[in-house]
């Protein structure tokens, strides 16, 4: 019998709401949440209707504990004020509340990442001749630097996933094991890496990336021949929880527009 | 007896005047909050020349300043437009070698202008730390330093201060004396305002002494940092002001559409900017419907 409850059919729902979905089980209920635009965005959302009512999400422009119900285009939109606990500024946010240790989990994009996690955001080619300016870090660095865990969203392509970065913006584990303490850093480092592909986390010993479930229809060869990097591949992969109907539902009630999920199978 | 209210307005022309080619400037607004869009237009209007701007992120405000080639020099953490793209003059710009952009991270930024503001030559952070933005500086001689701290032996950054010529700001609300009220996300404008040497908040409403004083606690921005004040309805369009409007992206996604092509950004810049011979032309030519459409429906601030 058909509930909400239950598992949807892989030709019911797109790779964009299974990310979304993916991306939104990783928020625990009272956990404080960074989170930019796009698909966290939307994630997060999910997860204040679904398991984790009372996280907290926060905007590095400066809406702490925001409860905004129409999409937003940028992180500083003024529809992320809607019924917020503050409106501050980045000294308090990623000052105070993420250096200050207040952070549990981090979303954030990237251009670029190699098998330590390490992202670029800044620079395709070379730093001296580039030959795209992407945006730079933002709060990135900043984010990665210093929150408990983080959650990398990105569309899986060879020339994103690599052996070596053109410009390391933001650090994941850098060159392996004990490296993020032996430099400074104060937060956990990446913990997953949801891809139009699969989901990807870090071996907790060597800190290398590791497939962890291929969505329905991928085969761990197909992850392996868009990956420029080595990735470890376990005997046993399983497929991505599927999304539920409740899920879809209320995915699609958040973005009724489709701004970042469009309604394309 | 209080002393007779200072009044600091000028004129958005006047004060564009007061920057001299090859000033500094810190930018205020944050993404889509706020830029002093109308500042940046007069700048191209009276065809400034290598400014440097400091702030922590802009969007088309500062691609504006970068296609008129306005800017030679930026130390930021941030540009695209969000929801759209990467910024299309930049981009080219860079291609072409005229524009520099030295990289920080937001947080970075951020406590640059509050080591300004606080008139100490550097602030300690916990970001950057085993990165490109550590290792790679474009033009400045030294971009940061890692040191041990001196009383727990941790490993930390140092950022230099930034204590920049002006410091741009658009508020919500200012009196005459520049008392400056800033509904909504500060994002890195109090500091801002606090590290230039000259002040120049514009604001959407010039308010009497007798609102702001009334309500002091709502002032975040004191009479005493500020220089001069400008009235600058609509300052921020086509981007957005908590409380007053909400983004315009038809006209956003026009001028990305439109600037991915040199002779496009011309076509725009001419249209847009150069061709009108103020703020309030500017305004005229977006028509009165289209603005008031963007109007913030009460009680959302947007």
């Amino acid at each position: 019998m058909k509930t909400k409850k239950s598992y949807a059919k892989p030709n019911e729902f797109n790779t964009l709401e299974l990310m979304a979905v993916c991306g939104s089980k990783q928020i625990k209920n009272g956990e404080v949440v960074f989170i930019g635009t796009g698909l966290p965005l939307i994630a997060a959302m999910l997860a204040k209707k679904m398991h984790a009512p009372g996280a907290k999400i926060v905007y590095e422009a400066g809406f702490i504990d925001s409860n905004a119900k129409e999409i937003a285009l940028s992180i500083a939109d003024s529809r992320l004020g809607y019924r917020a606990a503050g409106a501050v500024g980045l000294i308090e946010t990623l000052g105070f509340m993420l250096q200050g240790g207040h952070v549990d989990l981090g979303f954030v994009g990237a251009a670029q990442i190699d098998e330590y996690g390490n992202i670029n955001t800044t620079y395709i080619g070379s730093f001296e001749k580039p030959s795209v300016r992407l945006p730079g870090s933002g709060g990135g660095n900043d984010i990665i630097s210093s929150a408990k865990r983080i959650v990398v969203i990105m569309t899986h392509e060879k020339r994103k996933m690599v052996k070596k970065l053109d410009y390391l913006t933001s650090p994941g584990f850098l060159n392996g094991p004990g490296a993020r303490e032996r430099i400074g850093l104060l937060g956990g480092g990446p913990s997953l890496v949801v891809t139009n592909l699969c989901q990807m986390d870090f071996h907790p010993k060597t800190k290398r990336i590791r497939l962890t479930t291929v969505h329905p229809g991928v085969s761990a060869q197909q992850v392996l021949d868009n990956s420029g990097f080595d990735l470890i591949v376990p005997e046993k992969i399983p497929t991505t929880e599927l999304p539920t109907y409740e899920e879809l539902e209320l995915l699609r009630a958040i973005d009724p527009s489709g701004i970042y999920i469009p309604r394309t199978k | 007896m209080e002393a007779p209210v200072e009044d600091k307005r000028i004129t958005l022309k006047e004060a564009v005047n007061l920057v001299q080619d090859g000033a500094h400037l810190f930018w205020g607004g944050f993404g889509f909050q706020r830029p002093p869009m109308a500042f940046a237009h007069e700048l191209v209007r009276q065809k400034k020349r290598k400014l440097t701007i400091y702030t922590c992120g802009s969007e088309v405000d500062i691609d504006i300043l970068s296609g008129a080639c306005v800017v030679s020099r930026f130390e930021l953490a941030f540009f695209a437009i969000e929801g759209i793209g990467l910024v299309p003059n930049i981009q080219r710009r860079i291609r072409e070698g005229v524009i520099e952009i030295e990289d920080y991270s937001n947080l970075a930024m951020a406590l640059r202008f509050l080591g300004g503001a606080l008139g100490v030559p550097f602030m300690p952070l916990k970001s950057m730390l085993g990165t490109d933005l550590l290792a790679k500086s474009r033009f400045r001689p030294k971009k940061a330093e890692v040191i041990n701290c001196p009383f727990t032996g941790e490993k930390v950054v140092l950022v230099p201060s930034v204590r920049p010529d002006f410091s741009i700001i658009h508020a919500s609300r200012v009196d005459r004396e520049g008392n400056a009220q800033i509904d909504g996300i500060r994002g890195e404008d109090i500091e801002g305002a606090r590290a230039g040497k000259k002040v120049i908040i514009l604001a959407e409403e010039i308010v009497d002494s007798e609102f702001t004083r009334a309500q002091p606690d709502q002032t975040v921005i004191p009479n005493i940092y500020v220089h001069h004040v400008v009235e600058c309805p609509w300052g921020s369009y086509p981007m957005m002001v908590y409380n007053y409007y909400d983004y315009d992206m038809e006209h956003i996604r026009m001028y990305y559409d439109q600037c991915k092509t040199e002779e496009g950004w011309q076509k725009y810049c001419e249209e847009y900017i150069t061709s009108v011979g103020n703020h309030m032309e500017f305004l005229t030519k977006i028509g009165i419907e289209r603005l008031l459409k963007r109007k913030a429906k009460k009680p959302l601030p947007y």
